[in-house]
């Protein structure tokens, strides 16, 4: 079952305080068949599917960004995103993510964080997913909220 | 699967699509829901996630190689270029197709409906998929 719910909406962590290579997690999460269905078409509207689409793991990976950075850093914003798709995931299945700020640097003055995710079926489970996001981060060097 | 075939799948993303992302999501970033905080940011107003201008990209690709999920060994990178409003109308349309190596590379953008393009792709999938 998700604890999504019991982690704050934001945080403020700064660019200096993230740790380079400490791996966060696992996260668990359920990919219900409801939730994945509004993940298929137009996002939002219902359908049936008997596997997760793509759009479920962007999801799951802004999941497991807000547990492990206890929030979604405000003011952040998606420069880029990667997905390596290993497998399929049947609904209703439980998952664990695991992630992990792989690199941070600044270019033409603006802070960037890279942070990588793996996917895995749950209690052991087969690898589902990785992937990266690289975001621009909403505070720099030397920079608090 | 022809070049021609890869369908323009694409939708007009509203505050309520941003809003359902959200929700699906966890993902209350003030620059997607907050209008006075969105105004007074460097977008001067709403911008949706990023990921909902890539749903034009899943729809159009799964639909073209028929499967629900990407095949095994897909590989899928991105890059935001525009950001996204209430309003726009996303499509993606095919720049470059080619096999290699027993694998489609595609590349691929997704525009707005004044023709700007949000993001590009470049993506690989087995050739039998």
């Amino acid at each position: 079952m998700s604890e999504l719910e019991d982690s704050p909406s934001l945080s403020n962590v700064a660019f200096d305080d993230l740790v380079v290579g400490a791996r966060l997690g696992p996260f668990r999460e359920h990919v219900g068949a409801g939730d994945a269905g509004r993940l298929r078409g137009a996002i939002g509207e219902p359908d049936a599917v008997s596997v997760a689409p793509p759009a479920v793991y962007p999801v799951l990976f802004l999941k497991a960004l807000r547990r492990a950075m206890g929030g979604i850093p405000s003011g952040s914003v998606l420069a880029k995103q990667e997905l390596e798709f290993h497998g399929e995931l049947p609904v209703d299945r439980d998952v664990e993510i695991t992630t992990w700020v792989s690199d941070r640097y600044v270019r033409r003055d603006r802070p960037y964080v890279v942070i990588d995710f793996d996917v895995r079926a749950a209690d052991g489970g087969a690898s589902v997913v990785t992937g990266r996001k690289i975001i621009i981060w909403p505070t720099g060097p030397g920079e608090r909220q | 699967m022809p070049e021609l075939d890869f369908p323009a799948i694409g939708d007009t993303v509203t505050q309520d699509t941003i809003d359902a992302y959200a929700e699906l999501s966890g993902d209350f970033n003030p620059l997607h829901v907050d209008l006075e905080a969105a105004l007074a940011s460097e977008f001067g107003g709403i911008i949706a996630h990023g990921p909902i201008a890539l749903q034009a990209f899943f729809r159009s690709a799964t639909t073209w190689l028929d499967v629900e999920a990407m095949p095994r060994g897909s590989e899928v990178q991105v890059t935001y270029r525009h950001p996204v409003r209430p309003g726009d109308r996303i499509v993606c349309r095919v720049r470059d197709l080619r096999t290699e190596d027993g694998r489609i590379h595609l590349d691929a953008e997704c525009v707005n409906q004044d023709d700007v393009p949000v993001l590009s792709v470049r993506a690989s999938f087995a050739a039998d998929a």
